[in-house]
């Protein structure tokens, strides 16, 4: 009855790919194949793809839009980085025990609330609480009002947009508008030695394989299924009796944690942190990067963070001034004609291409004989009985791109149970169905 | 409301013309040798025919009597003659000398040109500007050692100062006489009483002879007699100028140690007084920037109210809009002038300039209102067709491909118009300002609330008293229903956005003469912006309206209160979402039974 998490073919495809990211690459960069700036600049993307996939499992899934995943992001980064900051101890430029921001700003003891970031542990337990404690509260505002669609995102981004405010001060104690930067040891070993760098990039690899293999599990889940349904018709699961607000408040402070993880592991690489990566514009790139790939999937999202990043990195160098017009544009197109994103690109034009067959084969059977209603005998690819009748638009390439999208998001493809009902085209699986219990009680009466 | 702000600046702009014209008949030459209260003239009749002060002057400088002298220099007081002023400051300063032709008649002169290699410059007479002839008939040189200076003594100095103090006071232009008053206000000069008093009974501005009679009061407590300085600060307690407060802490300090309790106690109150005066001003000045920075808040807000508010579209790129409008009066600008050189792409454009003369300059902000708003309406329209008529149907979705938009149009404007900002400047009627009882009040500022309030009668009117807000209206509603009446929803959706984006347009002109113009403008309105719209609900602009300036009143006296702007704003922020708790639809919303809206 129920789907299995994991056909076998895809524990093998990500099995793999785990065994490349965890062990082969930094190996390679071990022996010098990879250099170390290249391993760092992977291990950001991976970054970034965490950060999309946290923007995914909220709109792709549950249809939040949420602009507020880059502040949970720079939130992880900032309790890591204070553990980070602490541990420079007398390497500053001022020499002294306090970061050189509060020597700076004629700080002589350091403020209380920075204590406790000597211990490691407690400041991994701050990037896993706070965004989630931050979280909680706005989500259960937020969905107890029952906030939702724009509004959630309008307000998310106000709360991004504060949240920036808040740390560019210089009162509270973040380090400003240049926050934290200058980081020396991790562990006692120098951090940006490659041993320290690699060890990171694996870290990072691992907690992507976690988080996508739990969000797979998750979305696969009855939790998943109640989830999806939050997103197509609320209304229905609040009839059915779930509360919908705790679904989705649970989602919610799960994917900040998601965020918050990945901000810390790219604090850790990238070597800096700053208020400008709250901005609600960042969580939009964020939310770029998952539609690019694909949202309502969990593959997209990373897809989408590497490929545009990667693109990015090259048109920054490449064409610095024209860069954010191509990123702006390739937005743009994408949400015109490519709603399900890169993944969703040959179901697109597999659909494209049978609609046009259809339509061509509609044309030459009707030439000869326009009275005959349709050949029976023939191929499979004629579709049931509605579908090539009555198409409602022109089967041109652009209008079979953007109009068939319905009003509510695409489902996942390779998940039926999201989009079965609401697109019949797209889902090669679903039409001989009607035939064959069309034809059932033919066999079924000797 | 916006009768009362019309009344108050057709009544400042005739008080504004009576001092101008009172002013100008004020540049008489009053002979005042003994200043005597029964000689002073009227103000308004002016008695004597100006007699030359350069002669006076140089009759002056002729005499050989000190008294006599002074007494000649001191006639010139209420003399606004800058010739006198000029003449007066350069003996003061020992640039005057005299030369004995060789007829043995002695006349004062000056230098002129640049000196020669042995230090030689021309000499000119100071009665006629002619040069003196020297010998051979060519003009004469000579060094500074070879001619006598013009001595001053302290008397006459003083005299001087008198003098030129006063020119400065009866200066025609009403804002140069109220810096003047408040300089020597601020200078507490117990020497130019007698210039101020003079002044006083011929001041025709209130609000000068106000600051005249502080300034008084502010140099009486620098002199030495005690009632004097008790008088003076029952004055100041009558007047409550704010700059007098140092002083009165001082003098209050003194008097204690002094133990002279009356004097103390007087000062106190003066100070008691003023501090309350001060607490006034700085609410109603809150109120004022609530005011204006809510009507800010309205303009940015009222095209998204159409937008999203009524259309459902969330459109990111409002904030480009707005830039697109603030650009439009930039370019206007630069036409009106000497034209604008762009070089977009590497290519390089010229507009060409009119070079208006300096009125029809000052014009260039009434071109710039329509053309603002029609760019930006054609690029609303130009976004609509292209992009957002896809899109009605995901309003999300709208979200993210306006925000694409933004990013292009934002790197545009970079690349045409540079990442810096540019510099768009105010006409002069609406750089200045007004100050009522130490409140002031920004011209751009009064502006921008009448058209806030302006730009509000003109949408409401347009959905409500016409046709075509009518079908507006009925596409909000129902869009289905209205379709099935024959409404081309289409065309109503093309037309209202472009509507909205228009208005976005408006906004940016308007706050071209506010804030900086620049590439990122659109971004600092946008989020305050979507703001306003969600609290004021969506669909009605009356709640818009209520709440663009309730934001912005929050939002000023929060940072009165707080004394620190970004902390006021996250708490505005942060009681959006809490009020969002209990009205999760806004202030205002329409009815509707549907399940999903």
């Amino acid at each position: 009855m129920k789907e299995k998490t994991f056909s076998r073919t895809h524990l093998l495809i990500l099995g793999l790919l785990s065994i490349l990211l965890i062990v082969v690459l930094p190996v390679a960069n071990a022996h010098g194949y990879i250099s170390n700036f290249q391993l760092n600049t992977w291990g950001k993307y991976l970054c970034y793809a965490m950060l999309a996939i946290s923007v995914d499992l909220l709109w792709g899934y549950t249809g939040l839009l949420s602009l507020g995943q880059a502040m949970f992001f720079t939130l992880g980064g900032y309790m890591f980085g204070m553990h980070l900051m602490l541990m420079i101890g007398r390497l500053g430029s001022y020499q002294s025990d306090l970061p050189d921001f509060m020597v700076f700003s004629g700080l002589t003891t350091l403020p209380s609330f920075w204590q406790p970031f000597y211990s490691f542990s407690f400041s991994m337990l701050m990037v896993v609480l706070l965004p989630a404690l931050v979280a909680l509260a706005f989500g259960f505002l937020a969905f107890r009002a029952r906030i939702k669609g724009v509004y959630f995102s309008i307000l998310t981004q106000a709360l991004t947009y504060s949240a920036a405010l808040l740390f560019f001060r210089n009162e509270l104690m973040m380090g400003g508008d240049n926050g934290f930067t200058g980081f020396r040891r991790l562990f006692g070993a120098e951090i940006r030695s490659p041993e320290v760098q690699r060890w990171l990039f694996v870290a990072t690899g691992i907690a992507l394989v976690a988080t996508y293999v739990f969000c797979r599990w998750l979305t696969r889940s009855k939790f998943g299924l109640i989830q999806q349904a939050v997103r197509d018709i609320e209304a229905r699961v609040l009839f059915s009796g779930y509360s919908a607000a705790a679904f989705k408040l649970f989602v919610f402070v799960l994917s900040a944690v998601i965020a918050s993880i990945g901000g810390a592991l790219y604090v850790a690489q990238v070597g800096s942190i700053n208020p400008n990566a709250m901005t609600p514009d960042k969580s939009l790139e964020a939310v770029v990067w998952c539609a690019v790939g694909g949202r309502g999937t969990l593959v997209g999202p990373i897809i989408g963070a590497v490929s545009v990043n990667a693109a990015k990195s090259w048109a920054t160098q490449a064409y610095p001034d024209l860069w954010l017009i191509m990123l702006g544009a390739i937005f743009v197109l994408v949400v015109l004609f490519m709603p399900r994103g890169l993944v969703g690109l040959p179901a697109q034009f597999a659909w494209a291409g049978r609609r046009i067959n259809a339509f061509i084969q509609e044309r030459r059977g009707r030439r000869p004989n326009s009275d005959d209603d349709g050949n029976d005998g023939g191929d499979d690819d004629s579709g049931g009985p509605g579908t090539s009748r009555q198409p409602p638009d022109p089967p041109t390439e652009a209008s079979a791109m953007s109009d068939p999208v319905p009003a509510d998001p695409p489902g996942d493809p390779a998940n039926p149970h999201a989009r079965g009902q609401t697109e019949p085209p797209l889902t090669p699986a679903a039409q001989p169905q009607p035939r064959r219990t069309s034809a059932d009680p033919d066999p079924s009466t000797p | 409301m916006p009768s009362r702000f019309l009344i108050r600046t057709l009544l400042a702009l005739t008080l504004a013309c009576f001092t101008k014209q009172a002013g100008g008949q004020q540049g008489g030459h009053v002979i005042v040798g003994e200043p005597e209260p029964t000689e002073l003239p009227q103000p308004g009749g002016m008695i004597q025919p100006p007699a030359n002060a350069r002669e006076v002057v140089i009759e002056a400088l002729m005499s050989t009597d000190p008294a006599e002298q002074a007494a000649l220099v001191r006639s010139l007081l209420g003399s606004g003659d800058p010739d006198a002023v000029g003449l007066l400051t350069a003996w003061r300063e020992g640039y005057i000398y005299y030369h004995d032709d060789f007829e043995g008649d002695r006349f004062p002169v000056r230098f002129d040109g640049e000196a020669d290699g042995v230090g030689r410059r021309n000499v000119v007479r100071l009665d006629n500007g002619e040069p003196v002839p020297g010998v051979g008939g060519q003009p004469m040189r000579a060094t500074e050692n070879q001619l006598e200076l013009a001595f001053t003594d302290s008397r006459l100095r003083q005299a001087m100062r008198s003098v030129t103090d006063m020119a400065a006071l009866v200066a025609d232009n009403h804002n140069r006489r109220l810096a003047a008053v408040r300089g020597i206000a601020l200078e507490q000069n117990p020497d130019k009483i007698e210039a101020l008093e003079l002044r006083l009974p011929l001041e025709p501005s209130r609000q000068i002879q106000r600051e005249i009679e502080v300034a008084i009061a502010m140099s009486q407590l620098r002199l030495p007699e005690r009632e004097i300085k008790l008088a003076a600060c029952r004055e100041l307690e009558r007047l409550t100028p704010i700059p007098a407060r140092d002083t009165l802490r001082s003098l209050a300090r003194e008097a204690e140690t002094d133990g002279d309790d009356e004097l103390a106690a007087a000062a106190t109150d003066a100070l008691a007084a003023i501090e309350r005066h001060i607490t006034r001003v700085n609410a109603a000045g809150t109120v004022f920037r609530g005011l204006s920075s809510g009507s800010i808040l309205l303009i940015a807000a009222i095209g998204l109210a159409i937008t999203f508010g009524l259309m459902g579209v969330i459109n990111m790129a409002h904030g480009e809009l707005i830039a697109v409008g603030a650009y439009t009066a930039y370019i206007v600008q630069c036409v009106f002038q000497s034209g604008l050189r762009l070089s977009p792409f590497g290519y390089s454009v010229a507009i060409p300039g009119f070079n208006a003369s300096e009125g029809w300059f000052q014009a260039y902000f009434l071109f710039a209102i329509p053309l603002s708003f029609l760019v930006a309406a054609l690029v609303g329209l130009a976004i609509e067709r292209t992009i957002i008529r896809h899109l009605y149907r995901r309003p999300l979705e709208s979200l993210l491909a306006t925000w694409g938009l933004s990013l292009v149009l934002q790197q545009l404007f970079r690349l045409v118009f540079g990442a810096s900002n540019v510099q768009v400047e105010s006409p002069v009627w609406l750089s200045g300002n007004w100050t009522v009882y130490g409140v002031m009040f920004g011209w751009n500022r009064v502006f921008v609330i009448g058209f806030a309030l302006l730009i509000i009668l003109v949408t409401y009117l347009f959905l409500n008293r016409t046709r075509f807000g009518l079908l507006v209206r009925a596409v909000v509603q129902n869009r289905q229903m209205a379709a099935c009446m024959g409404v081309r929803t289409e065309r109503v959706n093309m037309i209202t956005f472009a509507f909205g984006s228009g208005l976005a347009g408006l906004a940016g002109a308007f706050l071209s003469q506010i804030g900086n113009v620049g590439p990122s403008l659109g971004q600092s309105y946008l989020i305050d912006s979507f703001m306003t719209v969600v609290v004021g609900g969506v669909g009605k602009l009356i709640g818009t309206v209520i709440s663009a300036f309730s934001i912005g009143m929050a939002d000023q006296s929060l940072q009165q209160i707080l004394l620190n702007p970004v902390l006021g704003k996250i708490l505005v922020l942060l009681a959006i979402i809490l009020f969002l708790q209990f009205r999760p639809k806004g202030l205002f919303t329409t009815q509707n039974r549907s399940l999903e809206e």
